[in-house]
């Protein structure tokens, strides 16, 4: 380290990311034990709260067909809007340009709590029922806003003379951007989708009030069986996640810039 | 494992962040700031002819969308919040300002003072956990970063119920602190369904909106102004007190900002690790909303909290855009 910093700092670092770290590290060990009463450290290792998971029609409805399903879609809509909004903001210059942007990123400004109960208040008021359309939407309101982070990023870092080049050689602005600048942003695509995916499929803020009894995400499944105080398959489902949002994390820290995350 | 990425980036971002934008581009004239969520049509002529209102076609299906979706869901709250409550209609259409004088009544403002005083002190003590991290994690080897960045962002990605669970595993009756406490021979400690319990829970999970702002705002310092403050014969707290800690002041306090806005909306944590008594506005609002079906009295409370919220957001904005950055967390470290 080229701080210098006094011999406490390591120490005291050490012990922030225990802090940090220690309820993931306790749910991933819990669900490999054996003790249905949560015991840390476990007394064995056990695949059954895994076998527990895949058997709990509940759960396996929670995971596949609602958390994945929405997030998936939420990815795919989120990545198209959000790309489409970035291109406009970067590349264009107009009237109200940067409201527009503050505009577009507004959504992470707002407490998801709060955005959870308008959300709610609304489809009461024009009497939409909950279902997984509702969930999407809303997820797509929160996901949105890091594609256009990311995209934006990586607008601004290619070189916008590589399109005018190609646009001088006789291409469209639509063939540019299809043969020249989407494939440049590739990284940034997939970076912004991952997010958008991560976020819907991890929130729980919004999927509190707007999933139905039919569309339950993970995670109010998981919060629902919390409050009942269930067996260790939470902790199992839990570790499920993790793993999931762990590896899509490395990929993106490979392709792309992790900080567009706060 | 690098964040050097292959093709896309042949250019590092210029310091000034990713989202300010170049101004390479052919920019007409000094334009005028209009509204925000034009659709396009009409407004080209302010647009250079070249330009044509293709940015509208882009942008406009994601500003109609956040029209819908964000702009009037949160018009029917205020809308909804301004109706007396009727508990066999929900809505009455007559017009009151009852919902909001109703936040002044004692258990109210009992309500809002312990979420704001359990922000405060959730921020507070995510700057003194969080800065000597972001320290570390700014001044780290690419390597060491990477790693440590890595493992500041992967806890905020996971669900707040999950980290919350796990919380409730180490804190509760029979959890890890007390069957250890009971192994030496000690009494339990009531630890869970606390205020500290959420404290702590609130701690763990917005800590990395305190170190990943502060942390961009370290990085910028250059370690030279360090070792020059050091030969000058400053010790390290000398030298940390005059340079480092002015010098990042904006990052911590946007980090602080953002941390304070989102613990006093928090819900999960309160939910799960408070005590019932003890509640926090975003428990009030949930149950106001799904449990009572006091629809206006949830809005005004919503609506009070989205509005002071924002105003945090946009100090925070302010105060990293004062510092040349628009937002934390953007710029790319030059390797």
């Amino acid at each position: 380290m080229s701080g210098r910093a006094p011999w406490l700092l390591q120490p005291f670092i050490v012990a922030v990311y225990i802090g940090l770290l220690a309820p993931l590290v306790v749910v991933v060990a819990v669900s490999f034990g054996p003790d249905p009463n949560f015991a840390f450290p476990p007394s064995g290792l056990t695949l059954h709260w895994f076998a527990a998971f895949f058997a709990s029609p509940t759960f396996v409805a929670a995971f596949f067909r609602v958390s994945l399903v929405v997030g998936l879609m939420a990815a795919g809509i989120a990545t198209v809007l959000g790309t489409a909004a970035a291109i406009g903001l970067v590349r264009f210059r107009f009237a109200g340009r940067e409201v527009l942007e503050t505009f577009f990123l507004a959504p992470l400004l707002v407490p998801q709590i709060l955005l959870g109960a308008a959300l709610y208040l609304f489809y009461a008021r024009i009497a939409v029922g909950a279902s997984i359309w509702t969930l999407l939407l809303g997820h797509l309101v929160i996901c949105t806003p890091y594609v256009v982070r990311c995209v934006t990023a990586g607008l601004v870092g290619m070189d916008a003379r590589l399109e005018e080049a190609a646009m001088s050689l006789g291409a469209t602005r639509v063939q540019a951007f299809f043969k020249v600048t989407l494939p440049l942003l590739r990284s940034s695509l997939l970076s912004g989708a991952i997010f958008a995916f991560i976020i819907s499929f991890s929130d729980i803020n919004l999927a509190l009030f707007l999933s139905g009894p039919q569309s339950t995400s993970l995670p109010v499944h998981l919060f629902s069986q919390i409050q009942w105080q269930g067996d260790p398959t939470i902790a199992a489902a839990s570790t499920l996640q993790i793993l999931i949002i762990g590896m899509l994390i490395l990929i993106v820290q490979r392709i792309f810039r992790l900080r567009l995350m706060v | 494992m690098s964040l050097q990425s292959p093709a896309p980036h042949p250019n590092p971002l210029p310091a000034s962040g990713a989202r300010e934008f170049p101004e390479n581009g052919p920019r007409a004239f000094p334009l005028p700031v209009g509204r925000g969520e034009g659709q396009g049509e009409g407004q080209a002529t302010a647009t250079r002819a070249s330009a044509r209102p293709v940015w509208g076609v882009l942008t406009g299906p994601y500003a109609l969308f956040l029209l819908c979706l964000l702009i009037v869901p949160f018009a029917n709250v205020a809308l909804y919040s301004v109706h007396p409550y009727s508990p066999t209609h929900i809505v009455l259409p007559e017009f009151t300002w009852d919902n909001y004088r109703k936040i002044l009544d004692l258990y109210y403002l009992r309500l809002f003072a312990r979420t704001l005083q359990l922000g405060l002190v959730t921020t507070i003590i995510c700057a003194l956990l969080g800065y000597p991290l972001a320290y570390w994690l700014a001044r780290a080897r690419p390597r060491m970063q990477t790693i440590g960045l890595f493992l500041v962002i992967m806890p905020l990605m996971v669900s707040t119920v999950i980290r919350i669970f796990g919380w409730i595993v180490i804190l509760g009756r029979k959890g890890l602190i007390n069957e250890a406490l009971i192994g030496l021979g000690l009494a339990p400690l009531k630890l869970l369904y606390t205020e500290t319990a959420v404290v702590i829970g609130l701690v763990n999970i917005f800590m990395p909106f305190m170190v990943l702002p502060l942390m961009s705002a370290i990085e910028r310092i250059p370690p030279s102004l360090e070792e020059a403050a050091r030969n000058l014969g400053a010790n390290w707290l000398q030298m940390f007190r005059r340079t480092i800690l002015p010098l990042s002041l904006p990052g911590l306090i946007s980090g602080s900002l953002l941390v304070y806005s989102v613990s006093i909306s928090a819900f999960v944590t309160p939910a799960l690790m408070g005590s019932p008594r003890e509640r926090m506005a975003g428990q009030q609002i949930y149950d106001e909303v799904l449990v009572s079906f006091n629809w206006p009295s949830a809005s005004s409370l919503a609506l009070t909290l989205v509005l002071f919220t924002l105003l945090l957001m946009f100090a925070a904005l302010f105060a990293t855009r004062r510092a040349g950055r628009i937002e934390p967390g953007s710029r790319e470290t030059s390797p």
